[in-house]
């Protein structure tokens, strides 16, 4: 408190009457910044910003943060860090390594994100263990710290930090897409520390191909199972089944299974589902052939991301050996029917929807088929799902598809009568009263939020 | 192909009595003529006389528009005459001067001049407006004198002055108040910034540079200035960020 009012002091008895106007740009910044009237301060950052070129003149600006209370800091930080010249780096950092007040260190660590290189990934390291906000800030600087060597520098610490950067460090190497990274995560992906572990994966995951595979396993049968593991497997599926070069990647993965033993076999099923393909499809007919392993390739089929295996379902689950089993194929094919992106195209989504419904026979089935149908938005999903508003065990699951696929103006609109009497006819039946408002806005043209 | 000039008789004996709603698709055929008088002088001449004696008596107000409309675009000092005959002339004064802003011939400005002192007071605001528009020097004196009169004619005098933006018309600015109310003082203010931007623009930085320090000279520190210094501030700011990139 004593400093502010020295410092008040101070700039009261330094503000002459009488203004003499500065003789060069960087004097009449310097004045400008140094006013208490904010629209003048205003001005003179802006200056600090965009004008007086040149080294000196970011020395001579920089140098002022010495002088200044933590609020004046702070926005001559935040127009040092758009000014962008290296050139001010040793006066921030010192102030950052003298500073203790949060909004200061903040903008200081900004103006070393938006200046500096690889020298300083260490000191902004450093913050990445302190707590929000400052830690934050750490983050995005690291990550728009610009320069190969800071990419370098950020790899050494994500090898050899403590172990609370480490994840951190591997989080911001994968948002700055840095491929040198990339053989670091590899061998990262099977550490001992869980956290390194997690983000090594999900760097993978977003920078990761076919050459990357075989170490996704590992780390995918490193991973601990429940959060770890399935975020793992996320990770590993991205890369087979998204990102470029997928279709070598799910090669790459299926070699790797098949080189597997027993026990990795087991836990790679369910990614194997996931990822799909006919490799992975044939690998999958081989278990089901083999009674020991029939259970596996059940679970590995039902987990299939698309419709392609959709009539080797239908068989399977007319050679359904139990009442679980045929649950279990039953469900994986009313999942998949109408997923998007499941290779077929609308038509031949109801058609399987269509032949799968009298293979339904609990109430709870039928009405997860007429709930999910909806994902296809055709007015002719609309006609199938219409007679079941009147059966009293599916009306409701008929209700919430017939607003959904109402949300959809263009088709609403196509068929506009057809649609009101099908929404007044929600109106009467639901017991839902958020179907009844959606319905209700649809019948009069408006539009719904998502919540 | 020369244009025909009896093609031309139809339309203007036509445009006499045309008026505003009118079909007037036979108006093109003067148009075209208008686009075929740039580098057809004989054409020009014709026509500039033919547009010219629209503007007599016993042709509507429709008619008289179009024709200084055409005249901005061919006008020389041939039809300053007829165009200066309407500058008194409520009705017609705003397009009469709309041409003769535009019409490059020395006589275009002396006409406004001479108007300046011989319109009635409603229409004197105008011929202000036109004479710094046109940025005309020797209109100095008399705008300069306006400045201390009428605030309406001294506020349009001083807008006036900031676009002939001379040494003179600097000086008239200099010697005003920035600071006078009526409206007089914050033009006199724009027209003073005006000034020191164009000087900035056309590279004489030292010159813009004194503009701006003398209008922050003279409004440091008086009630409600704060606007005007920061102004000047910034544009000092551009002209000395400018002189260091330059030097």
């Amino acid at each position: 408190m004593r400093i502010v009012l020295v410092c008040a002091l101070l700039v009261l008895a330094s503000a002459p009457r009488d203004r003499a106007i500065a003789q060069d740009a960087v004097g009449m910044i310097l004045d400008l910044v140094g006013r208490e009237d904010v629209d003048f301060r205003r001005l003179g950052l802006d200056g600090i910003r965009h004008g007086a070129k040149g080294e000196d003149a970011t020395r001579r600006f920089a140098a002022l943060l010495a002088e200044r209370t933590p609020e004046r800091q702070v926005e001559l930080l935040h127009a040092l860090a758009d000014r962008g010249d290296p050139a001010a780096i040793p006066a921030v950092a010192a102030l950052l390594s003298a500073s203790r007040e949060p909004a200061v260190r903040t903008a200081a660590i900004g103006v070393l994100g938006a200046t500096g290189g690889g020298a300083e990934v260490a000191v902004l390291s450093e913050s990445l263990a302190a707590t929000d906000p400052e830690r934050a800030a750490a983050k995005r600087a690291l990550i728009t710290l610009r320069g190969d060597d800071a990419v370098r520098t950020m790899i050494e610490v994500a090898k050899s930090g403590t172990p609370a950067v480490r994840p951190l460090a591997i989080d911001i190497l994968a948002e700055r897409r840095a491929r040198a990274a990339v053989p670091l995560c590899a061998t990262a992906a099977i550490d001992a520390d869980a956290g390194v572990r997690r983000a090594a994966m999900r760097a993978l995951g977003k920078l990761g191909g076919p050459d990357e595979v075989p170490a996704m396993v590992r780390g995918f049968l490193t991973a601990a199972p429940g959060a770890e593991r399935n975020d793992a497997e996320k990770a590993l599926i991205a890369v087979c089944t998204e990102n470029p070069g997928k279709a070598q990647a799910a090669e790459s993965f299926l070699a790797v299974f098949k080189a597997a033993g027993d026990a990795d076999r087991e836990s790679m099923l369910s990614p194997l589902g996931r990822i799909g393909g006919k490799g992975a499809l044939a690998i999958v007919d081989e278990l089901l052939a083999d009674p020991a392993k029939r259970d596996f390739g059940i679970r590995v089929i039902t987990r299939w991301p698309d419709a392609t295996v959709a009539d080797r379902l239908f068989e399977l689950l007319a050679a359904a050996q139990t009442p679980a089993e045929r649950d279990t194929l039953l469900a994986a094919l009313i999942r998949i029917a109408p997923v998007p992106e499941n290779k077929l195209n609308d038509k031949q989504k109801l058609e399987l929807v269509q032949k799968i419904l009298p293979l339904c026979q609990k109430d709870e089935e039928r009405a997860k088929l007429v709930e999910r149908v909806n994902a296809i938005r055709t007015v002719e999903v609309f006609r199938f799902v219409l007679p079941f508003l009147d059966d009293p065990k599916l009306a409701e699951p008929a209700c919430k598809s017939v607003v959904e696929l109402a949300h959809h103006q263009k088709l609403r609109d196509a068929h506009k009568d057809d649609f009101a009497k099908a929404l007044d006819k929600v109106i009467a039946t639901t017991k839902n009263p958020e179907l009844v408002e959606r319905a209700t806005r649809y019948k009069e043209g408006k539009t719904w939020e998502r919540k | 192909m020369p244009f025909d000039l009896a093609t031309l008789d139809a339309p203007f004996a036509a445009l006499k009595g045309y008026d505003w709603g009118a079909d007037a698709a036979w108006l093109k055929t003067i148009d075209d003529a208008v686009v075929a008088a740039h580098g057809d002088a004989a054409l020009g001449a014709d026509l500039e006389q033919r547009l010219a004696a629209v503007l007599g008596a016993g042709t509507s107000r429709a008619a008289k528009e179009y024709a200084c409309r055409k005249l901005m675009m061919i006008g020389t000092a041939a039809s300053v005459p007829a165009l200066a005959a309407l500058l008194g002339d409520a009705d017609n004064s705003h397009m009469a001067r709309f041409a003769l802003e535009r019409i490059p011939a020395p006589e275009a400005a002396q006409a406004l001049r001479d108007a300046l002192g011989t319109v009635p007071p409603g229409l004197q605001i105008g011929m202000i407006e036109s004479l710094g528009g046109r940025g005309d020097a020797a209109s100095v004196p008399a705008l300069a004198r306006l400045l201390a009169g009428d605030p309406k004619l001294a506020a349009a005098a001083a807008t006036a002055l900031g676009h002939i933006h001379t040494p003179d018309a600097l000086a008239a600015l200099t010697a005003a108040d920035p600071l006078a109310g009526s409206g007089v003082g914050r033009a006199v203010v724009d027209a003073r910034l005006m000034t020191a931007e164009a000087l900035l623009a056309s590279g004489k930085r030292a010159e813009a540079r004194s503009v701006y320090e003398a209008l922050a000279n003279a409004v440091q520190g008086k009630p409600g200035a704060k606007g005007v210094e920061l102004a000047a501030a910034r544009g000092l700011l551009a002209c000395l960020d400018t002189l260091a990139a330059a030097s």
